[in-house]
Protein backbone atom coordinates (compact mmCIF):
# COMPACT_ATOMS: atom_id res chain seq x y z
CA UNK A 1 0.00 0.00 0.00
CA UNK A 2 1.32 3.43 -0.80
CA UNK A 3 -1.92 4.98 0.44
CA UNK A 4 -1.81 8.30 -1.34
CA UNK A 5 -0.17 7.99 -4.74
CA UNK A 6 -2.54 7.24 -7.62
CA UNK A 7 -0.68 4.19 -8.91
CA UNK A 8 -1.25 0.46 -8.69
CA UNK A 9 -4.62 -1.13 -8.05
CA UNK A 10 -7.45 0.99 -6.70
CA UNK A 11 -10.23 0.06 -4.29
CA UNK A 12 -13.29 2.08 -3.39
CA UNK A 13 -14.84 2.13 0.06
CA UNK A 14 -16.01 2.31 2.63
CA UNK A 15 -17.50 5.58 1.36
CA UNK A 16 -19.09 8.00 3.81
CA UNK A 17 -22.62 7.69 2.41
CA UNK A 18 -26.25 7.82 3.46
CA UNK A 19 -27.86 5.67 4.90
CA UNK A 20 -24.88 3.31 5.32
CA UNK A 21 -21.14 3.15 4.62
CA UNK A 22 -21.11 2.20 0.94
CA UNK A 23 -20.80 -0.47 -0.34
CA UNK A 24 -22.72 -3.01 1.75
CA UNK A 25 -19.79 -5.42 1.43
CA UNK A 26 -17.18 -2.99 2.74
CA UNK A 27 -15.12 -2.08 -0.30
CA UNK A 28 -14.82 -3.00 -3.94
CA UNK A 29 -11.96 -3.11 -6.46
CA UNK A 30 -12.21 -0.28 -8.97
CA UNK A 31 -12.00 -2.97 -11.66
CA UNK A 32 -15.44 -4.25 -10.58
CA UNK A 33 -16.99 -0.81 -10.38
CA UNK A 34 -18.49 1.25 -13.19
CA UNK A 35 -19.08 4.97 -13.33
CA UNK A 36 -22.21 5.61 -15.37
CA UNK A 37 -22.63 9.13 -16.72
CA UNK A 38 -26.23 9.55 -17.73
CA UNK A 39 -27.51 11.76 -20.53
CA UNK A 40 -25.12 14.70 -20.22
CA UNK A 41 -26.43 15.75 -23.64
CA UNK A 42 -26.73 19.16 -25.26
CA UNK A 43 -30.48 18.55 -25.55
CA UNK A 44 -30.71 18.35 -21.74
CA UNK A 45 -28.02 20.70 -20.45
CA UNK A 46 -26.62 22.66 -23.39
CA UNK A 47 -27.72 26.06 -24.62
CA UNK A 48 -30.38 25.68 -27.34
CA UNK A 49 -31.13 22.05 -26.50
CA UNK A 50 -34.43 20.33 -25.79
CA UNK A 51 -34.69 21.29 -22.11
CA UNK A 52 -33.61 24.85 -22.82
CA UNK A 53 -36.38 25.08 -25.42
CA UNK A 54 -38.93 23.79 -22.90
CA UNK A 55 -38.21 26.93 -20.90
CA UNK A 56 -36.40 25.39 -17.94
CA UNK A 57 -33.27 26.90 -16.35
CA UNK A 58 -30.36 24.82 -17.68
CA UNK A 59 -28.26 26.14 -14.79
CA UNK A 60 -30.06 23.46 -12.76
CA UNK A 61 -29.14 20.61 -15.11
CA UNK A 62 -25.58 21.93 -15.56
CA UNK A 63 -24.95 22.22 -11.81
CA UNK A 64 -23.38 18.76 -11.55
CA UNK A 65 -20.96 19.15 -14.47
CA UNK A 66 -17.84 20.43 -12.62
CA UNK A 67 -18.02 17.71 -9.94
CA UNK A 68 -18.70 15.04 -12.56
CA UNK A 69 -15.68 16.17 -14.60
CA UNK A 70 -13.49 15.86 -11.46
CA UNK A 71 -14.91 12.44 -10.62
CA UNK A 72 -14.43 11.29 -14.23
CA UNK A 73 -10.73 12.19 -14.09
CA UNK A 74 -10.43 10.32 -10.80
CA UNK A 75 -12.21 7.18 -11.96
CA UNK A 76 -10.22 7.09 -15.22
CA UNK A 77 -7.02 7.19 -13.17
CA UNK A 78 -8.38 4.44 -10.93
CA UNK A 79 -9.04 2.19 -13.90
CA UNK A 80 -12.77 2.09 -13.45
CA UNK A 81 -15.05 1.23 -16.37
CA UNK A 82 -16.69 4.45 -17.60
CA UNK A 83 -20.04 4.23 -19.36
CA UNK A 84 -21.90 7.12 -20.96
CA UNK A 85 -25.58 6.93 -21.87
CA UNK A 86 -27.48 8.99 -24.40
CA UNK A 87 -31.26 9.15 -24.70
CA UNK A 88 -32.37 9.37 -28.30
CA UNK A 89 -34.13 7.74 -31.20
CA UNK A 90 -33.20 6.48 -34.65
CA UNK A 91 -33.75 9.05 -37.42
CA UNK A 92 -36.82 7.16 -38.72
CA UNK A 93 -38.27 7.22 -35.17
CA UNK A 94 -39.21 3.54 -35.35
CA UNK A 95 -38.07 3.13 -31.73
CA UNK A 96 -40.17 6.05 -30.47
CA UNK A 97 -43.35 4.99 -28.63
CA UNK A 98 -46.37 6.90 -29.92
CA UNK A 99 -47.27 8.28 -26.52
CA UNK A 100 -43.73 9.60 -25.91
CA UNK A 101 -43.87 11.44 -29.23
CA UNK A 102 -47.34 12.79 -28.51
CA UNK A 103 -46.37 14.08 -25.08
CA UNK A 104 -43.24 15.81 -26.37
CA UNK A 105 -45.37 17.54 -28.99
CA UNK A 106 -47.83 18.68 -26.30
CA UNK A 107 -45.05 20.59 -24.55
CA UNK A 108 -43.73 22.17 -27.74
CA UNK A 109 -40.58 20.07 -28.23
CA UNK A 110 -41.68 17.18 -30.43
CA UNK A 111 -39.05 14.47 -30.67
CA UNK A 112 -37.81 14.30 -34.27
CA UNK A 113 -38.81 17.87 -35.07
CA UNK A 114 -36.25 20.53 -36.01
CA UNK A 115 -34.82 22.22 -32.91
CA UNK A 116 -32.09 24.76 -32.40
CA UNK A 117 -29.49 21.95 -32.10
CA UNK A 118 -30.74 19.69 -34.87
CA UNK A 119 -33.66 17.25 -34.74
CA UNK A 120 -34.70 16.90 -31.11
CA UNK A 121 -33.48 13.69 -29.39
CA UNK A 122 -32.46 12.06 -32.67
CA UNK A 123 -29.23 10.05 -32.77
CA UNK A 124 -26.40 11.78 -34.62
CA UNK A 125 -27.77 15.31 -34.20
CA UNK A 126 -25.71 18.01 -32.43
CA UNK A 127 -28.24 18.29 -29.60
CA UNK A 128 -27.98 14.57 -28.88
CA UNK A 129 -24.19 14.70 -28.38
CA UNK A 130 -22.61 14.72 -24.93
CA UNK A 131 -21.45 18.16 -23.76
CA UNK A 132 -17.66 18.74 -23.96
CA UNK A 133 -17.14 19.05 -20.19
CA UNK A 134 -17.74 15.30 -19.67
CA UNK A 135 -17.23 13.96 -23.21
CA UNK A 136 -16.24 10.30 -23.59
CA UNK A 137 -12.64 9.36 -24.41
CA UNK A 138 -11.65 6.40 -26.61
CA UNK A 139 -12.23 3.08 -24.87
CA UNK A 140 -15.26 4.19 -22.89
CA UNK A 141 -18.62 2.55 -23.46
CA UNK A 142 -21.52 4.43 -25.03
CA UNK A 143 -25.04 3.16 -24.45
CA UNK A 144 -27.80 4.57 -26.63
CA UNK A 145 -31.20 4.17 -25.03
CA UNK A 146 -34.72 4.91 -26.24
CA UNK A 147 -36.20 5.38 -22.77
CA UNK A 148 -35.60 6.84 -19.35
CA UNK A 149 -34.07 3.61 -18.10
CA UNK A 150 -30.66 2.45 -19.34
CA UNK A 151 -31.27 -1.32 -19.20
CA UNK A 152 -34.44 -1.69 -21.25
CA UNK A 153 -33.74 -2.25 -24.97
CA UNK A 154 -29.97 -1.75 -24.54
CA UNK A 155 -26.84 -3.88 -23.98
CA UNK A 156 -25.96 -2.27 -20.65
CA UNK A 157 -26.58 -5.39 -18.57
CA UNK A 158 -24.53 -7.51 -20.99
CA UNK A 159 -21.65 -5.01 -20.88
CA UNK A 160 -21.69 -4.90 -17.07
CA UNK A 161 -21.75 -8.67 -16.71
CA UNK A 162 -19.07 -9.17 -19.35
CA UNK A 163 -16.79 -6.75 -17.50
CA UNK A 164 -17.70 -8.38 -14.15
CA UNK A 165 -19.09 -5.16 -12.75
CA UNK A 166 -20.92 -5.56 -9.45
CA UNK A 167 -20.98 -1.96 -8.16
CA UNK A 168 -22.18 1.19 -9.89
CA UNK A 169 -21.62 4.91 -9.34
CA UNK A 170 -24.26 7.14 -10.93
CA UNK A 171 -23.97 10.70 -12.21
CA UNK A 172 -26.09 12.58 -14.69
CA UNK A 173 -29.39 14.22 -15.39
CA UNK A 174 -32.10 14.44 -14.48
CA UNK A 175 -31.99 13.07 -10.95
CA UNK A 176 -35.62 12.03 -10.69
CA UNK A 177 -36.09 10.79 -14.26
CA UNK A 178 -33.12 9.33 -16.15
CA UNK A 179 -30.83 8.77 -13.16
CA UNK A 180 -33.46 7.27 -10.84
CA UNK A 181 -34.86 4.91 -13.46
CA UNK A 182 -31.56 3.08 -14.21
CA UNK A 183 -30.70 3.11 -10.51
CA UNK A 184 -33.96 1.24 -9.87
CA UNK A 185 -33.30 -1.12 -12.79
CA UNK A 186 -29.74 -1.79 -11.59
CA UNK A 187 -30.89 -2.33 -8.01
CA UNK A 188 -33.48 -4.92 -9.07
CA UNK A 189 -30.69 -6.69 -10.99
CA UNK A 190 -28.53 -6.90 -7.87
CA UNK A 191 -25.96 -4.17 -8.60
CA UNK A 192 -24.86 -2.20 -5.56
CA UNK A 193 -25.52 1.46 -6.45
CA UNK A 194 -24.29 4.81 -5.21
CA UNK A 195 -25.76 8.05 -6.55
CA UNK A 196 -23.52 11.14 -6.35
CA UNK A 197 -25.58 14.06 -5.09
CA UNK A 198 -23.31 16.80 -6.45
CA UNK A 199 -23.03 15.08 -9.86
CA UNK A 200 -26.75 15.14 -10.57
CA UNK A 201 -29.41 17.76 -11.17
CA UNK A 202 -33.01 18.22 -12.23
CA UNK A 203 -35.24 20.79 -13.86
CA UNK A 204 -37.26 20.87 -10.63
CA UNK A 205 -35.20 21.33 -7.43
CA UNK A 206 -37.93 19.74 -5.29
CA UNK A 207 -37.89 16.59 -7.42
CA UNK A 208 -34.08 16.53 -7.19
CA UNK A 209 -34.19 16.67 -3.39
CA UNK A 210 -37.04 14.17 -3.09
CA UNK A 211 -35.34 11.73 -5.47
CA UNK A 212 -32.13 11.73 -3.42
CA UNK A 213 -34.08 11.38 -0.17
CA UNK A 214 -36.10 8.42 -1.51
CA UNK A 215 -32.91 6.43 -2.06
CA UNK A 216 -31.97 6.63 1.61
CA UNK A 217 -35.24 5.32 3.06
CA UNK A 218 -35.88 1.82 4.41
CA UNK A 219 -32.18 1.21 4.98
CA UNK A 220 -31.26 2.21 1.41
CA UNK A 221 -34.08 0.89 -0.72
CA UNK A 222 -32.20 1.59 -3.97
CA UNK A 223 -28.66 1.93 -2.57
CA UNK A 224 -26.90 4.99 -1.13
CA UNK A 225 -26.27 8.72 -1.64
CA UNK A 226 -22.87 10.41 -1.24
CA UNK A 227 -20.96 13.33 -2.73
CA UNK A 228 -18.13 12.88 -5.19
CA UNK A 229 -15.44 14.00 -2.73
CA UNK A 230 -16.40 11.13 -0.41
CA UNK A 231 -15.74 8.65 -3.22
CA UNK A 232 -12.43 10.28 -4.12
CA UNK A 233 -11.25 10.31 -0.50
CA UNK A 234 -12.39 6.69 0.02
CA UNK A 235 -10.18 5.45 -2.83
CA UNK A 236 -7.04 3.57 -1.79
CA UNK A 237 -4.19 2.29 -3.94
CA UNK A 238 -2.01 -0.77 -3.57
CA UNK A 239 1.02 -1.82 -5.58
CA UNK A 240 -0.05 -5.40 -6.10
CA UNK B 1 -62.60 4.68 -26.19
CA UNK B 2 -63.17 6.31 -22.83
CA UNK B 3 -61.68 9.59 -21.61
CA UNK B 4 -61.30 11.03 -18.13
CA UNK B 5 -59.81 14.17 -16.61
CA UNK B 6 -56.28 13.60 -15.35
CA UNK B 7 -53.06 15.42 -14.67
CA UNK B 8 -51.39 16.70 -16.89
CA UNK B 9 -54.27 16.23 -19.40
CA UNK B 10 -57.11 13.94 -20.47
CA UNK B 11 -56.40 10.19 -20.33
CA UNK B 12 -58.02 8.04 -23.00
CA UNK B 13 -58.25 4.27 -22.84
CA UNK B 14 -60.03 1.31 -24.41
CA UNK B 15 -61.30 -1.16 -21.79
CA UNK B 16 -60.38 -4.19 -23.90
CA UNK B 17 -56.71 -3.19 -23.98
CA UNK B 18 -56.49 -1.89 -20.40
CA UNK B 19 -55.44 -3.75 -17.27
CA UNK B 20 -55.91 -2.87 -13.62
CA UNK B 21 -52.58 -3.49 -11.88
CA UNK B 22 -52.59 -3.84 -8.09
CA UNK B 23 -49.06 -3.72 -6.72
CA UNK B 24 -47.88 -5.45 -3.55
CA UNK B 25 -50.99 -5.11 -1.37
CA UNK B 26 -49.42 -7.76 0.84
CA UNK B 27 -50.04 -8.47 4.50
CA UNK B 28 -46.41 -7.80 5.40
CA UNK B 29 -46.60 -4.27 4.04
CA UNK B 30 -50.18 -3.31 4.92
CA UNK B 31 -51.23 -5.09 8.10
CA UNK B 32 -50.55 -4.23 11.72
CA UNK B 33 -47.98 -6.65 13.12
CA UNK B 34 -46.29 -7.23 9.77
CA UNK B 35 -42.80 -6.61 8.41
CA UNK B 36 -43.51 -2.99 7.44
CA UNK B 37 -44.72 -2.11 10.90
CA UNK B 38 -41.81 -4.02 12.50
CA UNK B 39 -39.47 -1.65 10.63
CA UNK B 40 -41.17 1.26 12.39
CA UNK B 41 -43.55 2.32 9.64
CA UNK B 42 -47.13 3.51 10.16
CA UNK B 43 -49.20 1.01 8.16
CA UNK B 44 -52.21 3.30 8.53
CA UNK B 45 -50.71 5.40 5.75
CA UNK B 46 -51.02 2.39 3.41
CA UNK B 47 -54.37 1.15 4.71
CA UNK B 48 -56.15 4.32 3.54
CA UNK B 49 -55.92 2.99 -0.01
CA UNK B 50 -57.79 -0.26 0.74
CA UNK B 51 -61.33 1.16 0.58
CA UNK B 52 -60.95 3.16 -2.66
CA UNK B 53 -59.00 0.31 -4.21
CA UNK B 54 -61.67 -2.21 -3.22
CA UNK B 55 -64.25 -0.08 -5.07
CA UNK B 56 -62.00 0.16 -8.16
CA UNK B 57 -61.39 -3.58 -8.12
CA UNK B 58 -65.12 -4.33 -7.85
CA UNK B 59 -65.87 -1.98 -10.75
CA UNK B 60 -63.09 -3.48 -12.89
CA UNK B 61 -64.42 -6.98 -12.24
CA UNK B 62 -67.97 -5.87 -13.05
CA UNK B 63 -66.96 -4.68 -16.52
CA UNK B 64 -64.67 -7.64 -17.19
CA UNK B 65 -61.34 -5.79 -17.22
CA UNK B 66 -58.06 -7.66 -17.03
CA UNK B 67 -56.83 -7.58 -13.42
CA UNK B 68 -53.22 -8.31 -12.42
CA UNK B 69 -51.91 -8.48 -8.86
CA UNK B 70 -48.22 -8.40 -7.97
CA UNK B 71 -46.36 -9.61 -4.89
CA UNK B 72 -42.77 -8.83 -3.96
CA UNK B 73 -40.98 -11.86 -2.56
CA UNK B 74 -38.33 -14.50 -2.94
CA UNK B 75 -37.91 -18.26 -3.19
CA UNK B 76 -37.50 -20.00 0.16
CA UNK B 77 -33.82 -20.74 -0.66
CA UNK B 78 -33.23 -17.04 -1.53
CA UNK B 79 -31.51 -17.94 -4.81
CA UNK B 80 -33.34 -15.04 -6.45
CA UNK B 81 -32.38 -12.48 -3.81
CA UNK B 82 -29.33 -10.35 -4.72
CA UNK B 83 -26.74 -10.17 -1.89
CA UNK B 84 -26.93 -6.37 -1.98
CA UNK B 85 -30.67 -6.51 -1.28
CA UNK B 86 -30.28 -9.08 1.47
CA UNK B 87 -27.39 -7.51 3.37
CA UNK B 88 -27.34 -3.78 2.87
CA UNK B 89 -27.85 -1.43 5.76
CA UNK B 90 -27.45 -4.20 8.36
CA UNK B 91 -31.19 -4.50 8.83
CA UNK B 92 -32.62 -5.72 12.12
CA UNK B 93 -34.93 -7.97 10.14
CA UNK B 94 -33.63 -9.59 6.97
CA UNK B 95 -35.50 -11.14 4.06
CA UNK B 96 -35.99 -14.80 4.94
CA UNK B 97 -35.84 -14.24 8.71
CA UNK B 98 -38.75 -15.47 10.81
CA UNK B 99 -41.17 -12.55 11.10
CA UNK B 100 -44.48 -11.95 12.79
CA UNK B 101 -46.39 -13.36 9.79
CA UNK B 102 -43.96 -16.06 8.65
CA UNK B 103 -40.57 -15.78 6.93
CA UNK B 104 -40.19 -12.24 5.68
CA UNK B 105 -40.88 -11.70 1.96
CA UNK B 106 -40.81 -15.42 1.21
CA UNK B 107 -43.26 -16.86 -1.29
CA UNK B 108 -45.86 -19.07 0.28
CA UNK B 109 -45.69 -17.45 3.70
CA UNK B 110 -48.80 -15.87 5.22
CA UNK B 111 -47.33 -12.36 5.33
CA UNK B 112 -46.28 -12.52 1.69
CA UNK B 113 -49.84 -13.02 0.46
CA UNK B 114 -52.33 -10.34 -0.55
CA UNK B 115 -54.65 -8.89 2.09
CA UNK B 116 -58.11 -10.48 2.29
CA UNK B 117 -59.91 -7.27 1.25
CA UNK B 118 -58.24 -7.40 -2.20
CA UNK B 119 -57.63 -11.13 -2.60
CA UNK B 120 -57.45 -12.29 -6.22
CA UNK B 121 -60.34 -14.32 -7.64
CA UNK B 122 -60.03 -17.11 -10.22
CA UNK B 123 -59.04 -15.72 -13.61
CA UNK B 124 -56.90 -12.93 -12.19
CA UNK B 125 -53.16 -13.22 -12.63
CA UNK B 126 -50.72 -12.93 -9.75
CA UNK B 127 -47.18 -11.90 -10.72
CA UNK B 128 -44.47 -12.79 -8.23
CA UNK B 129 -41.56 -10.41 -8.58
CA UNK B 130 -38.11 -10.44 -6.96
CA UNK B 131 -37.58 -6.68 -7.26
CA UNK B 132 -39.33 -3.36 -7.01
CA UNK B 133 -40.28 -3.31 -10.68
CA UNK B 134 -42.94 -5.70 -12.04
CA UNK B 135 -41.22 -6.35 -15.40
CA UNK B 136 -37.71 -7.46 -14.45
CA UNK B 137 -37.43 -11.19 -13.72
CA UNK B 138 -41.14 -11.88 -14.35
CA UNK B 139 -43.50 -12.74 -17.19
CA UNK B 140 -45.52 -9.54 -16.69
CA UNK B 141 -44.49 -8.06 -20.08
CA UNK B 142 -45.30 -11.28 -21.93
CA UNK B 143 -48.68 -11.51 -20.19
CA UNK B 144 -49.61 -7.96 -21.22
CA UNK B 145 -48.47 -8.54 -24.80
CA UNK B 146 -50.40 -11.79 -25.05
CA UNK B 147 -53.59 -10.12 -23.82
CA UNK B 148 -53.10 -7.12 -26.13
CA UNK B 149 -52.87 -4.72 -23.18
CA UNK B 150 -51.51 -1.25 -23.97
CA UNK B 151 -52.86 0.81 -21.04
CA UNK B 152 -52.34 0.24 -17.33
CA UNK B 153 -54.38 1.57 -14.42
CA UNK B 154 -51.81 1.43 -11.64
CA UNK B 155 -52.59 1.09 -7.93
CA UNK B 156 -50.94 -0.31 -4.80
CA UNK B 157 -47.95 0.34 -2.57
CA UNK B 158 -45.64 2.00 -2.09
CA UNK B 159 -45.99 5.00 -4.35
CA UNK B 160 -42.33 5.97 -4.62
CA UNK B 161 -40.83 2.47 -4.63
CA UNK B 162 -42.71 -0.38 -6.31
CA UNK B 163 -45.42 1.70 -8.00
CA UNK B 164 -42.90 4.18 -9.40
CA UNK B 165 -40.44 1.54 -10.57
CA UNK B 166 -43.20 -0.37 -12.37
CA UNK B 167 -44.58 2.78 -14.00
CA UNK B 168 -41.08 3.75 -15.17
CA UNK B 169 -40.55 0.28 -16.68
CA UNK B 170 -43.98 0.35 -18.33
CA UNK B 171 -43.53 3.85 -19.71
CA UNK B 172 -40.23 2.97 -21.42
CA UNK B 173 -42.03 0.01 -23.00
CA UNK B 174 -44.71 2.30 -24.44
CA UNK B 175 -47.58 1.50 -22.06
CA UNK B 176 -49.92 4.35 -21.14
CA UNK B 177 -50.09 4.46 -17.36
CA UNK B 178 -52.75 6.12 -15.25
CA UNK B 179 -51.90 6.19 -11.56
CA UNK B 180 -54.92 6.48 -9.25
CA UNK B 181 -53.78 8.97 -6.62
CA UNK B 182 -55.98 7.72 -3.77
CA UNK B 183 -55.27 4.05 -4.56
CA UNK B 184 -51.49 4.33 -4.15
CA UNK B 185 -49.91 4.83 -0.76
CA UNK B 186 -46.63 5.57 0.93
CA UNK B 187 -45.39 5.37 4.50
CA UNK B 188 -44.07 8.92 3.92
CA UNK B 189 -46.40 11.83 3.01
CA UNK B 190 -43.49 13.72 1.41
CA UNK B 191 -42.88 10.87 -1.03
CA UNK B 192 -46.58 10.38 -1.75
CA UNK B 193 -46.69 13.99 -2.89
CA UNK B 194 -43.35 13.99 -4.74
CA UNK B 195 -43.98 10.58 -6.31
CA UNK B 196 -47.27 11.67 -7.84
CA UNK B 197 -45.82 15.03 -8.94
CA UNK B 198 -42.92 13.33 -10.74
CA UNK B 199 -45.25 11.17 -12.84
CA UNK B 200 -47.18 14.10 -14.27
CA UNK B 201 -44.19 16.48 -14.55
CA UNK B 202 -42.87 17.70 -17.92
CA UNK B 203 -46.09 17.00 -19.75
CA UNK B 204 -46.57 13.58 -18.13
CA UNK B 205 -43.07 12.20 -18.38
CA UNK B 206 -44.12 8.85 -16.90
CA UNK B 207 -47.88 9.00 -17.39
CA UNK B 208 -51.06 10.42 -15.94
CA UNK B 209 -52.51 10.86 -12.42
CA UNK B 210 -56.19 11.05 -11.39
CA UNK B 211 -58.26 10.25 -8.29
CA UNK B 212 -60.25 7.02 -8.47
CA UNK B 213 -63.74 8.65 -8.62
CA UNK B 214 -62.75 10.03 -12.04
CA UNK B 215 -61.92 6.52 -13.19
CA UNK B 216 -65.11 5.03 -11.70
CA UNK B 217 -67.24 7.66 -13.44
CA UNK B 218 -65.50 6.90 -16.73
CA UNK B 219 -66.13 3.17 -16.28
CA UNK B 220 -69.85 3.88 -15.97
CA UNK B 221 -69.84 5.18 -19.53
CA UNK B 222 -67.57 2.46 -20.95
CA UNK B 223 -69.06 -0.51 -22.79
CA UNK B 224 -69.22 -3.64 -20.62
CA UNK B 225 -66.75 -6.11 -22.09
CA UNK B 226 -68.78 -9.13 -21.05
CA UNK B 227 -71.93 -7.76 -22.70
CA UNK B 228 -69.98 -6.87 -25.83
CA UNK B 229 -68.59 -10.39 -25.93
CA UNK B 230 -71.91 -12.18 -25.39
Amino acid sequence: MNGTGMTGTARIGPVDANPYKWPYDGSVPAAHTALICIDWQVDFCGPGGYVDRMGYDIGLTRAGLPATARLLAHTRAAGMLVIHTREGHTPDLTDLPANKRWRSAQIGAEIGSAGPAGRILVRGEPGWEIVPEVAPVPGEVLIDKPGKGAFYATQLDLVLRTRRITHILLTGITTDVCVHTPMREANDRGYECLILSDCTGATDPDNHRAALHMVTMQGGVFGCVADSESVISATTWSDS
Amino acid sequence: MTTLDADPGPYTFDLASTALVIIDMQRDFCEPGGFGEALGNDVGRLRVVIEPLRRVLAAARAVGMTVVHTREGHRPDLTDCPPAKLNRGHPSLRIGDPGPKGRILIRGEYGHDIIDELAPVPGETVIDKPGKGSFHGTSFGELLAERGITSLIVTGVTTEVCVHTTVREANDRGYECLVLSDCVGSYFPEFQRAGLAMIAAQGGIFGWVAPSPEFLTALDTAPNLQEVAS
